[in-house]
């Protein structure tokens, strides 16, 4: 099942405005479930071997309203934006919705969700805020487990094999997400970043063989246009890295082409933090995707004794040879907002320059965004 | 209006021995570094327990947070952290913590350091950053005890996965203190605590009783020893001394407000900084907030024979680490045991875990039981987040409209 260059242009654009479209008419066609879920922790393959259709549900541009009825307004707006599309239908088509246990606004969003906006089944996998050690892996273990068999009583029973299947595919859309991001580390002129990371977006939002032959069309594409000829004849951009929790902010990527910088690696949740570290496929696959959720690059919201995100990160961004960091979070995000602080110290202390950028969904003044964008790039520039 | 409010009111006597002690306490706290005992921080909704078995002085950042607050120092402490680049939205205890270390500024010129941190995530996922923040500051271990949030119901692994970090705690301890656990040191510390907490559950059940001889604002301030030394006997001491006055508080007739016309439910931690004003504001319109929720999150069951096992189910299932329904079963029963007339809920911008959710908790309790639910907006350390006017306006409208009713 081949997709050529300008299915994916066509297909891109459809995310860009309409991210459940797809989604929605996929369904219409199958006859399948579609489970909307909102955190990179979700064990997708478990859903995707029940023959559901996992998308990730990731708010909108849209100043909130509904959701005020719910939500004081020192909550991060990615929890009010989705909440105001549940409460107005726009969520119809999901047949079950999954929060796993991240940070405080999503274990109080959840409960919301289910006592107003409720799609037919709700499931909660409380995560462990620990992630190592024998006892916090049993638990997950478990709590995956539980998980299973609760989605299954909803949507029919699955095998191993079943399971299996899905890790695979999983892993080989993770595989060829990384190739993409190699590829641009050396050569970001290849892709925008805009275009990147509606493409990682997407692939939480649609069928994944289907972005797996999507990517390796795009990786072919980029290969061929890769070719020596005319290698030198680019400007060369500021190579800059993200951190933050989801980057959907298009007309920001915009600019930020535009302002002559680009993203070469980040630290996103629909960025690498969403495709880092496959599934090595042992026996039992629940052990195996424990295994993952247990070794992955953490989030903020995660806590390891033995793991310090901070020298992960920089070792990254010095990796990808950045030469600028661009925070990009939402405002009142707690765990992003706390860990900024050290991330920040420890990039001064390379030198590297960084910058913090809060958003709202919805009130992004991208004017404002763009002088203070110039300028950052301007001082990297020298 | 504060003057007639003031008229009758009778001072708790037991106050001075909640100072004192309280202030014996940090100062053993302060000078811990010279008599040889560790120092750990502690989360408040921690298991302290064992601690005091170890010989080990807690301290409390977020006890310390509402002195920073009573006092009106805590302002220009979280400026400080503001500065090093903490958002303005975060946690205030945290905020101002943060600041405390770097200036040694409040009430009592900062906190003692701690040789060690035990971070408990069943009130908050923000005390995991703020805790990683101070052991990184500090350059000190870190226990985190995780406790599964609770949905509908606790599940049997995550109460095993509780229940083996307490073994884990007590290794991490054993290794910092160099000190052997005593299974019988903890025993005796556990029946200690659950005498205070008996106590405290009948202290704060005198305000069953009509006219109610506290508030929960006296609640607020006789709650430092419960979270802090739980476990202790001068804790069992004191709050014996408190119950006995509040019985005879009953038996002479004191009400801790005078006329006492509308019983109401508190929610949320207080503002601290704004607390004896709106007690006095309060009882000038013989209204009394006889519960709360916050108070009572430290009358937890602890059982004798089989502590380990009832502490781990006793910490994960605190009022914070539950869902909006399992929130509203315990705010309908404390309006039902206390008779209360409504609820004044604190919509604390610091505080998400207590605070998002309380919109449909009103409309919950409001469907349920008929009685109105009055929302403020306020920060309980941040006054700069906090318009006196209009709290005041909302909170007399309230009044008005149980007058109609
Ligand atoms: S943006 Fe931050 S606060 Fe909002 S749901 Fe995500 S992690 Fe939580
Ligand atoms: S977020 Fe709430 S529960 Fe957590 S430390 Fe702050 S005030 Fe306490």
């Amino acid at each position: 099942m081949g997709i050529d260059s300008m299915e994916i242009d066509s297909m891109i654009e459809n995310i860009k405005y309409n991210p459940y479209s797809w989604a929605r008419s996929w369904k219409q066609k199958k006859g399948k479930g579609v489970i909307g879920y909102f955190c990179s922790y979700v064990p997708e393959e478990i859903i995707h071997a029940c023959d559901l259709l996992p998308v990730r549900i990731v708010g909108r541009n849209a100043v909130a309203t509904l959701s005020g009825a719910h939500l004081q307004n020192y909550c991060c707006s990615l929890a009010r934006t989705s909440l105001d599309m549940a409460l107005e239908g726009k969520f119809d088509f999901l047949d079950g919705t999954v929060f796993v246990h991240t940070c405080d606004t999503m274990q109080r969003l959840s409960d919301i969700w289910r006592l107003n906006a409720g799609s037919e089944e709700h499931f909660d996998i409380v995560l462990p805020a620990r992630l190592d050690g024998e006892n916090a892996f049993d638990y997950l273990r478990e709590e995956l487990s539980s998980f299973r068999a609760s989605i299954e009583r909803s949507f029919g029973k699955t095998t191993d094999e079943d399971l299996r299947r899905s890790i695979d595919i999983y892993n080989r859309n993770r595989e060829l997400l990384a190739e993409l991001y190699d590829m641009r580390i050396k050569r970001p002129e290849l892709l925008s970043s805009e275009k990147l990371y509606l493409i990682v977006t997407m692939s939480s939002l649609v069928e994944k063989s289907i972005h797996n032959s999507l990517l390796e069309t795009q990786i072919s594409d980029m290969k061929r246009s890769a070719s020596p000829v005319g290698l030198n004849t680019v400007d060369e951009k500021v190579r800059i890295f993200g951190i933050g929790s989801l980057m959907e902010e298009w007309g920001f990527l915009q600019m930020l082409e535009e302002a002559g910088a680009t993203f070469v690696d980040d630290d996103f949740c629909n960025g690498r933090r969403y495709f880092e570290q496959g599934i090595t496929e042992g026996d039992d696959p629940i052990m195996a995707i424990a295994k993952r959720i247990f070794e992955r690059p953490i989030c903020p919201c995660k806590y390891k004794v033995s793991r310090s995100r901070v020298q992960e990160i920089m070792k990254r961004v010095q990796d990808a040879g950045a030469q600028g960091v661009i925070f990009f979070q939402f405002k009142f995000c707690d765990p992003h907002a706390f860990d900024y602080v050290p991330l920040k110290e420890a990039l001064e202390r390379a030198s590297i320059p960084s910058i913090l950028i809060e958003i709202e969904q919805g009130s992004v003044s991208l004017e404002q965004l763009r002088t203070r964008i110039e300028a950052f790039i301007e001082t990297i520039r020298g | 209006m504060s003057e007639e409010g003031k008229k009758h009111y009778v001072k708790i006597r037991a106050t001075e021995n909640m100072k004192k002690l309280m202030t014996d306490y940090y100062i053993q706290a302060k000078t811990a570094a010279g008599t040889g005992k560790k120092v750990c921080w502690i989360t408040s909704g921690g298991p302290v327990e064992f601690l005091i078995a170890m010989d080990v002085i807690p301290v409390y950042p977020e006890n310390h947070g509402a002195m920073c607050g009573a006092s009106r120092t805590s302002v220009e402490l979280a400026e400080v952290a503001e500065e090093m680049g903490f958002s303005r939205d975060l946690c205030s205890y945290a905020r101002l913590d943060i600041g405390q270390a770097v200036t040694a500024g409040g009430p009592i010129g900062g906190l003692p350091r701690p040789d060690f941190l035990l971070c408990c995530n069943n009130i908050c996922g923000t005390v995991l950053k703020w805790y990683e923040h101070v052991s990184r500051y500090y350059d000190v271990p870190m226990f985190f005890f995780d406790t599964p949030f609770i949905h509908k119901e606790t599940r049997e692994h995550a109460f095993e996965y509780v229940r083996n970090q307490c073994v884990e705690l007590i290794e991490f301890l054993e290794d910092q203190t160099r000190r052997n656990f005593s299974e019988n040191k903890f025993a005796e510390v556990a029946v200690k605590s659950v005498q205070a907490v008996d106590l405290w559950k009948k202290v704060l059940s005198t305000a069953e009783h009509r006219p109610s001889p506290l508030t929960c604002f006296d609640a607020f301030i006789h709650m430092a020893p419960i979270v802090t030394l739980r476990g202790t006997q001068d804790v069992v001491d004191y709050y014996r001394l408190l119950l006995s006055e509040m019985e005879e508080r009953i038996e002479n007739g004191i009400s801790a407000v005078p006329e006492e016309r509308y019983r109401l439910i508190w929610d949320n931690i207080p503002i601290w900084y704004e607390m004896r004003n709106l007690g006095k504001l309060f009882a000038s319109r013989g209204a009394c907030l006889v519960a709360d929720t916050y108070t009572s999150a430290w009358a937890v069951d602890i059982r004798i024979d089989e502590p380990l096992t009832s502490m781990a189910d006793a910490y994960t299932s605190v009022y914070l680490n539950i869902s909006i329904d399992l929130m509203v079963d315990q705010v309908l029963s404390l309006i039902q045991r206390f008779k209360a007339d409504g609820m004044v809920m604190h919509s604390n911008r610091s505080c998400k875990p207590y605070s998002l959710g309380q919109y449909d908790i009103a409309r919950m309790v409001t469907e349920k039981t008929g009685k109105p639910v009055v929302i403020i907006e306020a920060d309980m350390t941040d006054s700069r987040a906090y318009s006196e006017a209009q709290v005041r306006e909302r909170i007399e409208a309230f009044l008005e409209s149980l007058e109609r009713m």
